[in-house]
This record gives structure tokens, sequence and C-alpha cells, in this order.
């Protein structure tokens, strides 16, 4: 927890109020990102994310797994996060699982879409290898490494681009099988598949602080936030998602509002964060 | 107004909005009807009780059509993990489920503890936790039936029970969700209307000072759609909250006599 003494407490909200916050920024300014990809060898697909001190890695894994029998026509996904005691010495032991269950949670939310998988960032079906007996089952990982605000954009970001980086092996099921048996399949170790990420959305947290509210708020800004709305937007501008953190209740004009703003804000997001990961893409391939 | 209310008792139906302009698409791809031969802005019947738990400081049933939950809380009492001293109380929520809640087995202990994390953000904004530092309220919430929307019934039950327990409260606190399939917007959905639902929205709300404390969304939403779901969900919630009030009057009424 950051400690904030009185006088910079109201030297945040002042900043805030007249909108020039205290690292220069605008209140609806992000911080610079840097994005990196293939980080992990081992995983399937993998992203480092940095906004200011936050810094995240999200991996991807692919394992053969069984659809659910509720859902025969669709793979699965996971997302865990997990909180490492470098980014704060409360998140040693049991202390990081509360908010690292909150951030998976928001994820899920704002990233999995409806049941039925509207708005959904990954297309389950596309998982799917034999209907009822195989299919890809994602692992989502991500890991706080250092926490300066701002974590679920940042790891909605990286596991945004951790998608992109991801490739899948081809899978061959061999011929026919009788409808009990698991059937026998060949994984290629040559031909990859890619993910269409064109409509994983991005996720944009407003902190309200004061009566205004705040895009990217720094650990210092989250301390004295009333209420965030987390809002996860896709390219086509509709809605994926949204929670709310903090115990202040919003007038509902006032969400409205938010949303629009978001909405606004998530273009320029958007655009930024996937002429990064190309170019990280870019990068990774030369190396 | 209070006895027209109670004639349509334990009903919080939004009032239907009228809509300004001609709907764009004809509902002959629409042409159905909700598994309980609901309107699609019409809620399932509702029966609140108080004084569901004897042992406990406050407790409420609810049982909105097949969903069935009761809540207990207990408290302020001494916290049981041994944690730093808090000038400000502290909340603890569970939520679990019956093994015959719902038909599938084996579906128990999944999404439960995510629940119990939707209750206690929903209910923290309300509850004045300034009045009991050092201590700890419980709220135990099990669902008996499952039959959809099953944590908007937790979270108003929870209020119906905390208001019970005598736990000072900004305001009382309803629950409200609704189900987007296709371009219709039904509230307060079943289990089977969930299960394919394009979207969900739920909205936990203080309804006298019209103030959202929890909102959730999933799903593909236009803003319009956002717009008219709120509306729904704040209608229904100052009805639900009429039902409640009405509930806890006449629950001390009874113990005053």
């Amino acid at each position: 927890m950051v400690g904030v003494s009185v006088g910079e407490q109201n030297f945040i909200k002042g900043g805030i109020a007249q909108d020039l916050r205290t690292d220069g920024r605008k209140r609806l300014t992000y911080r610079d990102i840097y994005l990196e990809t293939g980080v992990i060898p081992q995983a399937n697909g993998s992203a480092r994310v940095r906004i200011g001190g936050t810094d995240v890695i999200a991996s991807v894994k692919a394992e053969i797994g069984r659809p659910s029998s509720l859902q025969p026509d669709k793979g699965k996904v996971a997302v865990f996060i997990d909180c490492s005691p470098t980014a704060e010495p409360t998140f040693g032991g049991r202390g990081g699982e509360e908010l690292s269950s909150e951030l998976a949670l928001a994820l899920q939310v704002c990233l999995l879409g409806g049941k039925s998988g509207a708005g959904a960032g990954i297309n389950l079906s596309s998982l799917l290898i034999k209907e009822g007996r195989v299919c890809w089952d994602l692992y989502i990982d991500g890991l706080v490494i250092s926490s300066d605000g701002n974590l679920l954009d940042a790891l909605g970001a990286a596991i945004k681009a951790a998608l992109t980086n991801t490739a899948i092996p081809k899978v061959q099921v061999s011929a026919e099988v009788a409808d009990d048996e698991q059937p026998e399949i060949d994984i290629s170790d040559e031909e990859y598949q890619q993910f269409d990420t064109s409509s994983v959305p991005v996720i944009v947290t407003l902190t309200k602080v004061g009566n205004h509210y705040i895009v990217d708020a720094t650990a210092e800004e989250e301390s004295q936030m009333s209420s965030a709305v987390s809002i996860s937007v896709n390219r086509a501008g509709h809605i994926c998602g949204l929670t709310k953190r903090g115990g202040s209740g919003l007038d509902p004009s006032v969400i409205l509002d938010m949303i629009s703003v978001a909405k606004h804000v998530s273009e320029t997001l958007m655009n930024n964060l996937d002429s990064k990961i190309s170019a990280a893409e870019a990068c990774e391939d030369e190396s | 107004m209070a006895a027209k209310q109670r004639d349509a008792a334990t009903t919080y139906s939004p009032r239907i909005i009228a809509r300004t302009r001609p709907p764009i698409f004809k509902d002959s791809d629409l042409d159905w009807t909700r598994p309980d031969g609901r309107g699609f802005h019409q809620c399932r019947p509702a029966l609140l009780q108080t004084g569901a738990v004897s042992s406990a400081s406050g407790s409420a049933y609810a049982e909105f059509g097949n969903t069935k939950v009761i809540v207990s809380v207990f408290g302020p009492r001494e916290s049981k993990k041994a944690t730093s001293y808090s000038d400000v109380g502290r909340l603890n929520c569970n939520v679990s489920y019956t093994t015959f809640a719902s038909p599938t087995l084996g579906s128990q202990g999944t999404d439960h503890k995510e629940y119990a994390s939707m209750l206690h953000k929903a209910l923290e904004g309300v509850i004045m936790m300034e009045t009991f530092p050092k201590t700890t309220v419980d709220v135990f919430a099990l669902v008996l039936e499952s039959g959809g929307s099953d944590l908007p019934v937790v979270i108003s039950c929870a209020g119906l029970a905390l208001a019970d327990a005598g736990i000072m409260m900004y305001d009382l606190i309803t629950a409200v969700s609704v189900s987007c399939i296709g371009k219709r917007l039904m509230i307060d959905p079943v289990t089977e209307e969930e299960g394919c639902e394009d979207g969900s929205f739920m909205m936990t709300c203080m309804p006298s000072r019209s103030e959202i404390t929890q909102l959730t969304i999933t799903g593909e939403w236009t803003t319009p759609n956002i717009n008219e779901a709120m509306q729904l969900c704040m209608d229904a919630s100052s009805k639900l909250g009429d039902i409640m009030r009405d509930c806890l009057k006449q629950a001390a009424s009874a113990s005053d006599e």
C-alpha cells in the first residue's frame, strides 16, 4: 500500500481537477506503453507489457483436452493471474490471492464474452478439433512483476499481445473411429496456425478521483479513488464487458458518460497497441 | 400509493418503456416466448421473508420463481482471523449451493468463490462499516434451488437479511439482471435463458438514492442496449425496494403485536 500524506493527497486531487496530473499527463492520457512479445520460450505465446512502473507478463499455453459435456462444440479457456511478491511484499504467501482472483475474474468478464460466445475475444469454436472428443485448452497466465497502478489494462494488453504471438500446432485427426472411442490425433511440429485476434477487446479503466475520472492511474492516484470502472471495448466499438471496483456508488448517468469516454479512448489505445504489437512481432521474427 | 403497491405485491416488473421509434426488425425471427411464459419485461413473482434462521442476528428467505435462497447474517462479532486493528468493520461473505440446487452433478464448488467476492463488492458500498469497528459481519448465503439469476437474488436477499439484523446501511440494496438474446432484452432470466444468452447485465443499486453500487456486463453490448437495460434495472430495482420495505415493515409490525 502506498503511503500518501495529506499534502500529497490534496496535490493529486487538485491536479486531477485542473487536468494536469502529478506526472504532467492530462486526465485521458496514457503513460508510454512498452511491449515485447515472445518472452517465454516454453509457452505457445507470450508478451510483456510495461506501462510506467507497472510491469506484467502474460503467457498462453495450449494443451489437448476434452470439451465439457455442456458445450461439446467449444474449446476451453482459463485465465489465471499471479501477483508476485516482488511487486509488493504484501503479495507474499496468501496476501496476493484476493487481488489475483479479482483480476482474473475481471479479465474473464472482459475478455471471454457471453455464454453464447457473443463479444468473446477468442472464438471458442476455433479451438475445437473434434466435436465432443478433442479440443484445445488454452491457459492464459498473467504475472504481475511490478505494480504501479492500472494492472487490469496492462494485463488486458499483455493478453492481447500474447494471443497474437500464439502459434498452435496443426492437428490431424486420424480416420473415423467408433463414436465412443477417443480418436487418435497427430500433432504437427512444423505447421502452426495463428489466432485471429482482431476481435480481442482492449480494457480501459476509468478511475474516479473526486468529481473527475482519469485513465491509467498510478498507484498513488489509485489510493485516492472512490471507484473505478473497467470497460472492455472491441474494434467495432461494442462493449464486451464491464466491472466496477471500489465501494462508493455511481449515478447511472455518470456510468453512461464513462462508457462513451471509454469508447473514445479505446480507439486510440487499440490503434496504439496494434501498431506496438505488430512492431514487436516483426522485431521477434528478425532475431 | 402504498396500498396500491401492496395490491400488486410480489412482483417488481418495470413499466414498459414506450418506444419512440418503430423496431427496425420485425419480430418474426424472434417469435418465441420465454420458457415460463412471461413477457420480456416481466419479472418472476418474488416472495420475501425475514427471520428464516432463528440463531442468526438476521436472516431472510427469498423465492423468485424457482430460485430459492436463504441468507443469514451473523454479527457484528469478533473477527475470526486474528488480523491487525481496524477502525472500520469487516465484511465476510460466503455463497454456497446445496448439492441438489441444480440438475447437473459436479457443478458445485466452481464459481461460488467469485459469487462470494461479487456479493462482497456489492454490499461493501452500502453498509456503514465505520459503525462496527474491530468486528466482523458474516453473510452466509445458501442457494437451495438454482433457477437462474442466482446472484441478483442472493444480493437482494442479503440486503434484506442485513436490514433484519439491524446493521446500519445507507439504503436497502437490490440487484436485478437482464439478459440479451439477439436483439431482445429480457429481465430476470431463468437458467435456460442464461445458458444461451449473448450478454448479461447485472446491476446492484440503492433504490431510493438511485445510485449504482455494482455493475457487471459480459458479452457484446451496444450503447443503446446498455441504456435500455439500465433503465429497466433502475425501475425494477425501485419496485423491488418497495417490496422489500413492505416485507420489513410487516415483520416489524408482527413483532410489535
